[in-house]
């Protein structure tokens, strides 16, 4: 009887996720189905078409797309910036929130408010000073851009260790301190590797994050050196005059596909990792 | 190698409760100091304190002659066993050992060499490679043992490092820790709920309660002389029984009375509570059924309410004048509930406390 019930209940969640799953799909399908088909294919009225004999592209969109100018080089800025930012984010959102675990005061309550506060600010809100400020500090480079990141990604970031990092037991610490860690190594050695899971989440969060960022970049980076991937995106439309729709879509699906791998890759962490903070933070 | 030395140590936490009031305590080096008193009464708290991993209020604590007050855990050389283990959970056993040589520097074929050792004596060889969330509680308790016992530190300090075994390997493991101490020749700080474990293992015995020193002596001292009621009644298994009586002279000795019994005493420490009621400790295994200790006053005919047949010897729970005792007797001459025996009272094995203070009067 029992059984039976969890079984019915399993299949409705089964369907009803199924259906979520192909509504999230369906647009990566759509631009993948686009992708492949020749330009004139590409229109409001045959945009759900499949791809057929006739206007079947193969990977021209492709080969267009990477041929296109300066796609390797927004590759290589889109690259350095996630890598330089999710460090940066993993590195200094994991040690400021084991300070804000471990040291109890009003100082570190207010800035774990400070943090949780961030997240909620809207980023129109703060973007026009933003570019501003980014522009009188020199931060509009793609190799330094990664500070404006680190600040924006921190309240999630922060959040999140702290929640973790509040189910590691405290011996645990002690007895590294005891073996002879100062607290560098104690960090190093010990907290940073158990919040492994969580650094994993965070990391693919933080990273889909600043992959797929356009506003950020366009605002902050000078348009005509520095373009990221999204912003090269947005540049076929512009450039020619007209829409080159197939090339934009294949280009579409080239960014999509790292940040599945990586999602794919980490996606066992990420479920320890929210688990882990959600039991027992 | 050092002792510890506690001068008028307090330690208050940040919540404002002070959980030791103030600690005068020396142990000396080399020396097996076991730490016990029922929980909370800041046992743990006092072990952290010789670790550094909680801060002196107060007073002045010395490792060796150091003053180790201001001095961080990891310059003070000492080993501990956490109560809850703590051991680092994405470590394999064999570097959760490893860790502290490696931090010190240590050659790799020597820390190898000693990991294996401790291995070897705690029967962790087949677990090196496992990580401590694929073992059972006794064996990561084991392994918390081995870390502390590859290095070699001045002082070991122990947080009910056994309270986790099975009774078998809890026997075996505190003939390991005692042959450990008289191998290092370190001093060791142990703190445990178990009287066996206490009574065994240490050199002295610290008896504590709500952090004040209750009673700091050899083993043999504390269950002979107890100093006070708590300690009476905290050391010995089953408990030293607590009788009310009242003093009466009798010659040139007094007579403890309570019921029919008159027992006999020429301690001079009695004369000023003649005519008062005091507190007559008897341990349980100083009744005798045996003829040959009947005596003139000091036998009772006591009611059995429940007995206990423990093989060689019986528990019996009797009633005797109003006051409830245990009584510990050899199997042969032990009797079923609901009947009567007469048992005598060793005279010379009685303590009596004054009931005000508490505090032991004599033995
Ligand atoms: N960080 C803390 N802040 C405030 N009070 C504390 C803290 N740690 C312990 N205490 C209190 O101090 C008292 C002594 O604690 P302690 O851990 O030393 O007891 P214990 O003797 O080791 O007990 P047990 O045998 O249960 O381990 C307890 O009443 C406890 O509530
Ligand atoms: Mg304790």
């Amino acid at each position: 009887m029992m059984e039976k019930k969890t079984r019915l209940s399993d299949h409705i969640w089964v369907i009803l996720l199924s259906i979520l799953a192909v509504a999230y799909l369906y647009p990566i399908f759509m631009i993948l189905i686009n992708s492949l088909k020749e330009e004139r294919a590409i229109g409001t009225s045959d945009i759900f078409n499949l791809p057929t004999s006739e206007t079947f592209a193969g990977f021209t969109n492709y080969i267009n797309a990477l041929g296109a100018q300066g796609f390797a080089r927004s590759l290589g800025y889109s690259v350095l910036i996630t890598i330089t930012s999710v460090i940066a984010i993993l590195v200094c959102c994991s040690m400021c929130a084991w300070y804000i675990t471990r040291v109890k005061n009003k100082f570190t309550s207010a800035l774990y408010y400070l943090f949780v506060f961030s997240m909620v600010v809207p980023f129109q809100m703060v973007m026009f000073t933003l570019s501003q400020t980014a522009d009188s500090l020199d931060l509009n480079k793609p190799w330094n851009i990664w500070i404006i990141y680190l600040g924006f990604g921190a309240g999630l970031a922060v959040f999140m260790f702290a929640g973790f990092m509040k189910s590691i037991p405290l011996e645990i610490e002690e007895a590294s301190m005891i073996d002879g860690c100062n607290p560098i190594q104690t960090f190093f050695l010990v907290v940073f590797p158990i919040l492994k899971p969580t650094l994993v989440s965070v990391g693919i969060l933080e990273a889909m994050w600043v992959w797929n960022d356009y506003l950020l970049p366009v605002l902050v980076l000078d348009i005509k050196k520095y373009k990221t991937i999204p912003m090269l995106i947005q540049y076929f439309r512009g450039s020619y005059g007209k829409v080159e729709m197939g090339p934009m879509m294949a280009s579409i699906m080239m960014t999509i596909i790292p940040i599945i791998i990586v999602y794919l890759l980490g996606q066992k962490q990420i479920i320890k990792g929210v688990a882990a903070g959600a039991v027992k933070g | 190698m050092a002792g510890i030395s506690f001068r008028h140590v307090v330690k208050t936490y940040d919540n404002g409760v002070t959980v030791v009031p103030d600690l005068n305590l020396e142990i000396k080096d080399k020396e097996f100091v076991v730490l016990v008193g029922p929980s909370g009464c800041g046992k743990s708290t006092t072990l952290r304190m010789i670790a550094g991993l909680e801060s002196v209020s107060d007073g002045e604590l010395y490792i060796g002659d150091k003053l180790m007050n201001k001095v961080p855990p990891k310059s003070r050389n000492i080993a501990m066993v956490f109560q809850s283990y703590a051991l680092y959970p994405h470590m394999s056993v064999y570097k959760n050992m490893a860790f502290a040589l490696e931090l010190a520097k240590t050659p790799k074929d020597e820390i190898d060499r000693k990991v294996r050792e401790a291995a070897s004596i705690l029967g962790l060889e087949p677990y090196l490679e496992r990580k401590p969330k694929a073992l059972s509680g006794g064996q990561r308790q084991r392994v918390a043992l081995g870390r502390a016992m590859v290095r070699n530190p001045e002082v070991f300090l122990l947080d009910e490092p056994l309270s986790n075994l099975d009774a078998k390997l809890r026997t075996e493991m505190r003939s390991q820790i005692s042959k450990l101490h008289k191998q290092l020749g370190t001093t060791f700080v142990y703190v445990t709920h178990d009287q066996t474990e206490a009574m065994t293992m240490g050199d002295r015995i610290c008896v504590m309660k709500d952090g004040i020193i209750q009673q700091y002596d050899t083993p043999q001292n504390l269950y002979d002389y107890p100093d006070n009621l708590f300690v009476a009644g905290f050391i010995g298994s089953p408990q030293m029984n607590f009788i009310d009586a009242t003093v009466e002279k009798a010659g040139d000795g007094f007579s403890l009375c309570f019921g029919e019994a008159r027992i006999h005493s020429d301690k001079k420490e009695l004369e000023p509570y003649v005519g008062k009621t005091v507190v007559v400790g008897i341990r349980p295994e100083d009744f005798h059924a045996e003829k040959q200790f009947f005596s003139e006053g000091n036998v009772i005919d006591a009611y059995i309410d429940l007995d206990e047949m423990m093989g060689s010897e019986s528990y019996l729970y009797i009633n005797y004048a109003g006051q409830k005792m245990i009584t510990r007797v050899p199997a042969r001459y032990a009797k079923k509930a609901d009947e009567t025996i007469s048992l005598a009272v060793d005279p010379d094995k009685v303590h009596v406390f004054d009931k005000e203070t508490e505090l032991a009067v004599c033995h």
